[in-house]
């Protein structure tokens, strides 16, 4: 078995042609399933078991079944609804990009929610108690209190999860985009040689890991000044 | 629902599969778990370097692209094999299920391997002590004592393992496995109705997640009922 | 201890507290008179941190009413708000906000709570950190000071919030005792400057100092209560005796 060092060097921009696309479905992804998590993580610490329940099976559902089924749903599924193909989404969820968006968007979402959600039960109880000694309503305490500590409590699985969000991308390969991963599959489709191309892209990817596991090492250091003591 | 009679035969032999698999790639993943820990753990330089490789290469690369490796890959390196000893052989195809084990164990494995290496250091020294002292030999420390306290420690982030094992089975069906994805492809070719189908894929998967958390709950009570009288 | 209405600042009047099936609080009647100071005593479990966790509301009293200058404390935000306002707590994990410095820590709830302007609150803040002398650690972390630092900088915090009355959850518990003066030397300023205050603490010699009255805690009812001079020298329960005795023999 000979290694191609040739086919490497012709793939590897091939195939990083597919980054962009691969980090927009990071990104995109990340920033609504952010936003979507806070939303539960409310709804889930809100008391209110119309809010909370939801939420829970919300939670259950997405982190019990496996993502690659959540986007065969998505992708394959929701055009079988009449509802689906006539609601106003219909644009979104015909198009396989923004299908993938919905499903990662909709995992990431539960998964980080719970993240936050082991964040704000870090947070020293005392903390707590003395804001609301000094007056502060519950809503102050949540927001200058318990989330700023929460926050950086946070961090270290938050990062986990951009991890596997960015792993997750891959499997948008499935559905017929061409991110670095689908990409490959064709480059492998067409000359037989999986080890060169998909060694190499596991090279791209564990570069990938690793910027963004640096990042966040920067950012937790700058959010943990305050707790480095200095006795 | 109707649209179901006649496939359900065909979900549970595909659901067996999805158990099957879930257990060998089980068991491999304790193995390469306790493997890379010990590897980690070990005053040996070597043997440090091999297994922090190992994490970061299974941690940072995309399951799919692992799963798409190992299966083309020991295909065409089982063929060249082959080849050697019959030349008209063309090609020989690697059962999925035993890449797909391998590759998800290796996977999980690298996560478990950072959770037992934890796990381990977590062991309180004095009682490994006590046991040297009554005579007991290396080994037997390390399953007599160790192991057993080493654990319980362990065992919720493991619960967690577990449930990503559980869903990565579902990528397997991408390199052919028979289970039930690959099940519900063909319903779907027959009926047309692929919302229902991939739901049900969906709703097997919740099940098993389902039963590994409660089996998780249960084993965690049992780990801790001799503490439960300090309480 | 004057009964004059407009004197009383706290005002407990029968009240139980249950934990489930366990009563932590029973039948307790206490009253606290502006400028007095009163220190609870008493075994673990007797209760004392309750007590006082109920008047802020940290706890909510199972049956019989508290009243807070006149203002009956109940399940309405409203009251537990206004309650809070005029009464100030140092814990004994000092629970300084660890995110915030220590000027931070200070200017917080005058800006949530009382909306006072940013200069305003930051003249108050070194104002009070004088008071406790801690202003040179104003923009430290609370990280970086030892526990008896930290401690005045929670009085200090409590402070800037005007109370009618300050709680104090045995303060000096947590502290190396090298550091207990310090902190106790500030809690004699206050009383000396007039602050009505409620300390639960096991330092019988700020009690004897510095206390109006003492009261003692056992099983979650009051046994006695009294002047210092007279509950030191002549307890008139066996229990104070027996309290007594085990903890002022060392």
């Amino acid at each position: 078995m000979s290694f191609d060092l040739d086919l490497i060097l012709d793939s590897i921009p091939q195939m990083l042609m597919g980054l962009g696309l691969t980090l927009q479905l990071l990104f995109l992804s990340l920033a609504i399933g952010t936003a979507l998590a806070i939303i539960l993580l409310l709804m889930r610490i809100s008391g209110r078991w119309f809010l909370s329940a939801p939420a829970m099976v919300y939670i259950y559902i997405f982190r019990g079944t496996p993502i690659l089924v959540q986007i065969f749903i998505i992708y394959y599924g929701l055009p079988q609804l009449e509802l689906v193909r006539e609601s106003i989404l219909w644009p979104i969820l015909r198009e396989p990009f923004g299908c993938a968006i919905v499903a990662l968007s909709l995992n990431t979402g539960a998964y980080v929610s719970e993240i936050f959600r082991g964040g704000v039960l870090g947070v020293d109880r005392g903390l707590k108690e003395a804001a609301a000694a000094l007056g502060l309503s519950t809503r102050q305490r949540f927001i200058y209190i318990t989330a700023p500590i929460a926050i950086r409590l946070s961090l270290p699985a938050y990062s986990n999860d951009v991890v596997s969000l960015m792993k997750s991308t891959a499997l948008a390969s499935t559905i017929t985009l061409l991110d670095m991963t689908g990409i490959a599959r064709t480059i492998v489709a067409e000359t037989y040689a999986p080890y060169e191309v998909f060694l190499s892209l596991m090279v791209i990817y564990l570069v990938l890991t690793w910027m963004i596991q640096r990042s966040f090492g920067w950012i937790e250091k700058r959010m943990s000044r305050h707790v480095r003591s200095e006795i | 629902m109707e649209v179901l009679t006649g496939w359900w035969d065909d979900f549970f032999w595909g659901s067996l599969v999805v158990v099957e698999l879930f257990f060998v790639a089980l068991i491999l993943t304790v193995l390469f778990g306790l493997i890379g820990s010990a590897a980690k753990l070990s005053k040996n330089r070597f043997a440090n370097a091999i297994a922090n490789g190992y994490t970061i290469v299974f941690r940072g690369t995309p399951e799919i692209l692992v799963l798409l490796l190992f299966y083309f890959g020991s295909a065409i390196a089982l063929t060249a094999i082959a080849q050697v000893f019959d030349p008209e052989v063309k090609f020989v195809d690697f059962p999925p299920f035993w890449a797909g084990s391998l590759a998800i164990a290796l996977i999980i494995g690298s996560y478990a391997t950072e959770t037992f290496r934890g796990a381990f250091l977590g062991v309180d020294p004095g009682q490994v002590e006590a046991a040297r002292a009554l005579g007991l030999s290396n080994l037997q420390t390390f399953i007599y004592v160790r192991i057993p306290a080493m654990w319980r420690l362990a065992l919720p982030p493991f619960g967690n393992h577990m449930l990503s094992l559980i869903k990565d089975t579902a990528l397997v069906a991408i390199i052919g496995l028979e289970e039930t994805l690959f099940v519900a492809e063909q319903a779907i070719g027959y009926t047309a109705k692929p919302f229902t189908l991939y739901l049900v894929v969906g709703a097997i998967y919740l099940g098993f997640s389902t039963i590994i958390t409660l089996t998780v709950m249960l084993c965690e009570k049992y780990a801790n009922r001799h503490l439960e009288i300090a309480k | 201890m004057s009964d004059n209405q407009q004197d009383v600042i706290v005002q407990v009047e029968n009240v139980d507290k249950f934990f489930g099936d366990f009563q932590a609080l029973k039948a307790v009647n206490l009253t606290v008179a502006r400028g007095e100071r009163v220190v609870v005593c008493g075994p673990s479990g007797s209760g004392k941190s309750t007590l006082i966790r109920c008047i802020n509301r940290l706890e909510a009293h199972s049956s019989g009413r508290i009243l807070i200058n006149g203002h009956e404390l109940t399940d309405d935000v409203k009251d537990i708000d206004a309650v809070r306002r005029e009464v100030g707590m140092v814990f004994q994990s000092f629970n300084l906000f660890p995110h915030l410095t220590v000027v931070e820590n200070l200017m917080l709830a005058p800006r949530l709570v009382r909306k006072t302007s940013k200069a305003e609150n930051r003249e108050l803040a070194m104002k009070m950190l004088a008071r406790v002398k801690i202003q040179d650690q104003a923009e430290k972390w609370p990280s970086a000071l030892s526990g008896g630092q930290q401690q005045r900088v929670a009085i200090a915090r409590a402070l800037c919030m005007n109370p009618e009355v300050i709680l104090f959850d045995e303060p000096t518990s947590a502290l190396d005792p090298e550091m207990i003066s310090e902190v106790l030397d500030v809690m004699i300023d206050l009383a000396k400057e007039g602050m009505t205050m409620i300390c639960v603490t096991h330092e019988m010699g700020f009690a004897r100092s510095v206390a109006d009255n003492v009261v003692f805690m056992d099983q979650g009812e009051i046994v006695e209560t009294g002047p210092p001079a007279t509950f030191f020298d002549s307890p008139k329960s066996d229990r104070t005796r027996l309290f007594l005795q085990q903890i002022l023999s060392h």
